[in-house]
């Protein structure tokens, strides 16, 4: 409330001007409500009302058929065979899938994360503070598509990038690796360590007066210590922010996980529906043949009673987890932020 | 926003602003050993899955690694080749449009957006944002969209009819189709949040100084909110800088890279030649992009002033 003056608020000039901000941004609260109406909306429409011309807000005739398909594919107690051809195992096997690499990735990614930014933080001084400062954010700036094909090579043979493991010298033997490929892992593992949430975790805790920290130890505490008593319940929000942001970004990535996983019932959710989707949409079919193959596929999706329907119920589904944490971390959103940029 | 005052009758800023190498720090030997142990996990981390595969992307694009087989050194081979290939050349045309495209139209509205939420009463702000920020999932807004866009039966054929236009072919419209692809994100844009979160930091005193000085409503925006707003901005713009030249998710899904090679984009092109499994040449592509992305971040960032006070 500083933009508008406090003296004078009440001539008739200002309270129209006031108006008219409340209306804009009402109006822009309506436009983000929309997609969600929308999808509901449209999740409840009859598949013929959703392909006909006259477009859609509320179907005249709604119906449950989509859910109740979704809840089939769930399931997999259609009998069915067109709809268990939609998907090669139950829905919630890929909603496990996410779960378990989501949640993995902030149990390990947040502790290590976070104690780093805070000895980065309190713990260093000086130009060594500021180089492990530029190690831990450098890669930020990196593309990630430079380190992709580099990461999937590691993932498959663990710690060499190589298409195949080298030979010990001297001998036949390859090196003995790890294979994360083709496991939930490997979405995990490189997640671990996130640049962006050390940034958001050295910008909070720079915030905290040193004296704080200053007193504890000379009360005489370990550093970890310290970092659980007293910094740890001062950073909640933070902590709300970062995992916010990393559960959305693991929950929603698509390429990575396309990349390292083969085998069909370890996909993520996002990889499941797209996959659906794109045989449901002829999307970038080059040639004629393809064309055809993907009207094909289309029209047995159509037979097994999944259109546009069935697709924003799956839309819906993935959209809930992320929903989820919002409103679990909503209290935190603002407190948690303090970046000052990146110097 | 009332300034919030802490015990010391500091501001937040004040606090904020205050040096960081205050005092040097003495610590017992026990506390040295545990401060390597918050490191490094984290530096191990970094080191193996953020620093090592850049530093190995550069040595793999001189080789003509396959999935299999050895590997032999090729020099810059792939470096000429990809050079004179057509076909980059217009992905990049493709991807520089875009990422033109989508931060003059995507960039400002969000922290115009901040400043003005900020004007609400807190707690009608609060509900605001909660509603202004809901989270959709990605896949699931490209699901939304496809189905809004299609030509036929989509709402926006719908809204082109009612306005009285001619019809529009959206995504099939090769001089349109990126505008299309940027069209929801100037609708619905993303994070507000984090400039909201630093506008709280500004004290109050500022803004009532400048009425003091007969300052107006544009006039406070300009010299107070969005100098105190540089540093996140600055940050905000790298990273859309970044994040909008490698766009690979959304147009791979909404247009495929078509029509034609009209929305095919550099990290589309790079996919594609990976999956012909020349992963030398695809990491080639990968390090144009970072070069090119390295020189704009490094001109923008020489001529951004970042600190508000200097």
């Amino acid at each position: 409330m500083a933009l508008f003056p406090k003296v004078g608020r009440n001539q008739p000039r200002m309270r129209a001007a006031w108006w008219v901000l409340v209306i804009f941004l009402c109006g822009g609260v309506a436009l983000h409500l929309f997609p969600f109406f929308y999808m509901i909306a449209l999740s409840v429409t009859p598949a013929h009302e959703a392909l006909s011309p006259t477009p859609v807000i509320w179907p005249k005739e709604p119906t449950l058929a989509a859910w109740r398909l979704v809840f089939e594919l769930t399931t997999r107690t259609s009998m069915d065979t067109a709809v268990r051809d939609l998907m090669s195992f139950p829905f919630y096997v890929y909603l496990s899938n996410s779960l378990f690499m989501a949640l993995m990735t902030l149990l390990i990614s947040l502790p290590v994360t976070s104690l780093a930014a805070y000895a980065n933080s309190k713990l260093q001084r000086g130009p060594m503070a500021r180089w492990s400062f530029l190690f831990f954010i450098g890669t930020l700036m990196v593309p990630g598509v430079v380190t992709l094909i580099p990461s999937f090579l590691m993932t498959r043979n663990f710690p060499f990038p190589l298409p195949s493991a080298p030979l010990i010298p001297g001998t036949d033997d390859p090196f003995p690796i790890l294979r994360i490929w083709d496991t939930p892992w490997a979405v995990i593992i490189p997640g671990v360590f996130n640049a962006f949430n050390f940034l958001l975790f050295k910008g909070f805790f720079d915030t905290i007066p040193d004296s704080i920290i200053q007193a504890a130890r000379v009360d005489g505490g370990s550093e970890f210590n310290i970092f659980r008593r007293i910094v740890f319940p001062m950073s909640i929000p933070v902590y709300a922010v970062a995992s916010w942001l990393q559960f959305g970004s693991v929950w929603d990535s698509y390429l990575w996980p396309l990349v390292v996983f083969q085998t069909p019932d370890r996909i993520p959710t996002s990889v499941a529906i797209s996959n659906l989707m794109n045989r449901f949409i002829q999307a970038g079919s080059t040639s004629a043949q393809q064309a055809a193959a993907q009207t094909a596929s289309m029209r047995e999706i159509l037979e097994a009673g999944l259109s546009w329907n069935g697709l924003m119920v799956l839309g819906l589904l993935q959209t809930i987890p992320i929903f989820i944490m919002f409103i679990i971390c909503r209290e935190y959103l603002m407190r948690g932020i303090r970046l000052r940029g990146l110097k | 926003m009332a300034e919030r005052t802490i015990p010391g009758g500091q501001t937040e800023e004040a606090i904020q602003a205050a040096p960081v190498e205050s005092a040097p720090l003495r610590l017992s030997r026990r506390s040295r050993i545990e401060k390597w142990m918050f490191i490094i996990p984290a530096a191990l981390f970094q080191l193996v899955w953020g620093w090592f595969p850049l530093v190995f992307a550069f040595a793999l694009s001189f080789t003509d690694a396959r999935v299999r087989g050895p590997i032999s050194f090729i020099g810059l081979q792939s470096y000429t080749r990809m050079w004179g290939d057509p076909l980059l050349g217009e992905a990049f045309r493709v991807t520089f449009i875009y990422a033109a495209m989508s931060i003059v139209l995507t960039f400002v509205i969000p922290i115009l957006v901040a400043v003005l939420l900020m004007e609400m009463p807190p707690r009608v702000m609060r509900w605001m944002m909660l509603l202004w920020f809901l989270p959709l999932s990605g896949i699931a807004s490209t699901i939304l969209w496809k189905y809004m866009y299609n030509p036929e039966y989509g709402l926006m054929q719908g809204i082109v009819r009612l306005l009285g236009l001619p019809e529009q072919r959206f995504l099939n419209d090769p001089n349109l189709v990126l505008f299309w692809l940027i069209f929801p994100g100037i609708l619905l844009f993303g994070p507000g949040l984090i400039y909201m979160a630093a506008l709280q930091g500004i004290p109050s005193s500022y803004y009532e100084a400048a009425e003091v000085e007969g300052a107006g409503f544009w006039r406070k925006i300009w010299t107070i909110s969005l100098p105190r707003l540089r540093p996140v901005i600055s940050m905000m713009l790298t990273f859309a800088i970044i994040g909008s030249l490698q766009e690979f998710y959304w147009p791979q899904i909404m247009s495929g890279g078509g029509p034609g090679s009209a929305s095919r984009t550099v990290v589309m092109y790079l996919y594609n030649l990976w999956g012909n499994l020349r992963f030398g040449d695809s990491t080639t592509v990968a390090i144009f992009l970072f070069a090119i992305i390295m020189v704009i971040t490094v001109i923008y960032r020489t001529f951004y002033k970042e600190d508000p006070d200097a």
